[in-house]
């Protein structure tokens, strides 16, 4: 490849020596169980944003969703509105000051620890711990599998050399400095990555003649298209996907509806919220992460698009004919390699490890203190200690490296879709339910905990047949992909999932209300 | 608008764009807001 091998692996070396040296800063700060869960709460605003916002886009957002605009188009910018709007405004806003308030009052360490409090419900910690071990796993390998791919086609090392090394130097700094260590070094390697992500919008529109020039040679590239892509409802790269058509369900319900919304419900960054020491640290946050964010996947996605020009200007042919082996995840990799300067190809090279190492070291914490505290401890009251937690991220870790090595290779992206889906369909309502009701209802948030986590499961195994096909419990148990057909089987997991689990959560609370109301009326009655 | 012909797709952008801004006039406005809520909190 054109990167100066001796150059990157120079700069990684420092990189590394960086990293390792916040990671020791870290233990050295780290003296209790609530430094090692929630950093003392104490975290800086400028490293809250920039660590949520490095835990939030990872390599999966970059390279394969960079690459899934390169194949679809500039109609993945509706996701960056939802990142930005949803994932940083809102989440920080109107989630992130009641979280830290309601956290710091009632003391919670993880976002389980925080359900169980809020409900009183020693299970509701558990079931919320539960959807996280096993859930998460998934995400993680596929952040893992997007690493090693990465250092392995950078250094030409072996793959299993690369993914094991990558997890090993992530997971010591994880171990031995908690949330400390992992804020730290995300902030630095947020910085990395806005500096990677700037230079990269800078140097694609001079490459391709400026912005109105490259725009207007992608929009008239529509008649590129190929065959199977408009037969699906593709219109072009710079246009949306024929409303209702198979891409546009796919586009607008997975990509966009299904990361967008899953962002807010995701145990990793909700924890976050609770890691500073008041909500003006959280105002101040909101104005860093917001343009960070759109630096992140706005420039993902632009070039992303943008790919197609320069692959048809210098080689006649399209972004995904372009892909090596047809993966849409080598698009940016390959755009990098051929049409920028060495040194940058360095610099984004080191940002992809950044993104990929803070997305990782977060998900390791993360499921580490699901299973060592929610999970394995599910006492609520007592506090916490270190060395459960510390082994049983081990453990998470190594289910991680071996799931890794199962899952197929192109799965970055679809398993990014997966979790956050999972994540918002099982602990959205019930997550909104318990920061803004007074007396909230653990019926309810059974209800909708179940319903949400069931529904999402069924989807997907029986339904949306990019994943059914592949499970194969629905050709085991009904001898066909998926259960129903076109256009149902293109629709995301959350889009049915998420509803029926908000509608679970009004029942159980109408429910509540009602018994509350018919025992207040016979007190009466009898009195 | 900049090249972009279809509306679907340079309103997202606009979109985008004006979160961002809103992010920003947020954080300014809001800078020295939210302390109080730590000495009650505590």
């Amino acid at each position: 490849m054109a990167v100066d091998t001796r150059l990157f692996v120079a700069m990684t070396l420092v990189y590394l020596v960086i990293i390792i040296g916040l990671g020791y800063l870290g233990y050295r700060r780290t003296k209790e169980s609530d430094d090692y869960m929630v950093a003392g709460r104490k975290i800086h605003p400028v490293v809250l944003a920039l660590s949520y916002g490095a835990t939030f886009i990872s390599t999966s957002a970059i390279v394969g969703f960079g690459g899934v605009a390169a194949q679809l188009g500039m109609g993945m910018i509706w996701l960056t509105v939802l990142n930005i709007g949803l994932g940083i405004f809102i989440a920080f806003v109107f989630f992130g000051k009641r979280t830290r308030q309601i956290g710091h009052k009632l003391r919670a360490v993880t976002f389980p620890d925080l359900m169980g409090k809020c409900y009183g419900s020693p299970f509701m910690q558990y079931a919320a711990g539960l959807v996280i071990v096993l859930g998460m796993p998934l995400y993680t390998a596929a952040i893992l599998i997007g690493g090693a791919q990465f250092i392995t086609s950078t250094l030409q090392i072996p793959y299993t050399t690369a993914l094991l090394a990558f997890a090993a130097i992530v997971a010591l700094y994880v171990i031995i400095g908690g949330l400390i260590a992992v804020m730290y070094t995300d902030a630095l390697q947020g910085g990395i990555m806005l500096v990677g992500m700037t230079v990269l919008l800078v140097l694609t529109y001079i490459r391709l003649g400026g912005v109105v020039e490259a725009h207007t040679v992608l929009a008239g590239m529509s008649d590129l298209v190929p065959e199977a892509l408009a037969a699906g409802g593709m219109t072009g790269w710079a246009s949306m996907p024929a409303f209702g058509s198979s891409i546009w369900l796919t586009l607008v319900t997975t990509l966009v509806l299904g990361v967008g919304i899953g962002v807010l419900a995701q145990p990793q960054l909700v924890v976050r919220f609770m890691t500073v020491k008041d909500s003006r640290a959280l105002n101040r946050a909101v104005l860093v992460g917001g343009p960070f964010i759109l630096m992140m996947t706005g420039v993902a996605f632009t070039a992303g698009a943008l790919t197609n020009v320069y692959f048809y200007q210098t080689e006649g042919v399209t972004a995904l004919a372009a892909a090596t082996n047809g993966n849409v995840d080598t698009i940016i990799p390959n755009f990098i390699n051929a049409s920028m300067p060495d040194l940058f190809v360095v610099v984004f090279m080191l940002a992809l490890l950044a993104a990929a190492m803070s997305t990782l070291s977060s998900l390791f914490h993360t499921m580490g203190t699901s299973l060592g505290f929610d999970v394995m401890r599910r006492t609520g009251t007592e506090k916490a200690t270190m060395r459960p937690i510390r082994l049983a991220t081990v453990t998470m870790i190594v289910v991680s490296i071996v799931l890794a090595f199962i899952m197929p290779g192109s799965i970055i992206a679809r398993a990014t879709a997966m979790f956050m889906g999972l994540c918002a369909s099982a602990f959205l309502p019930t997550y909104a339910h318990a920061m803004y009701s007074s007396r909230p209802s653990l019926r309810a948030a059974k209800m909708s905990l179940a319903t949400g986590t069931a529904a999402w499961f069924a989807w997907t195994a029986f339904v949306h047949v990019k994943e059914s096909a592949a499970l194969g419990l629905s050709n085991l148990l009904f001898g066909v992909p998926a259960v129903l057909s076109a256009p149902w089987q293109d629709v995301d997991p959350l889009v049915i999932a998420l509803p029926l689990s908000a509608a679970a959560l009004l029942v159980g609370w109408a429910l509540d209300r009602h018994e509350v109301t018919a025992d207040t009326e016979e007190s009466a009655g009898a009195a | 608008m900049f090249g972009i012909t279809d509306p679907a797709i340079w309103v997202g952008y606009l979109l985008a764009l004006a979160f961002t801004l809103a992010c920003l006039v947020y954080g300014l406005l809001n800078w020295n807001n939210g302390v109080e809520e730590q000495r009650d909190g505590s």
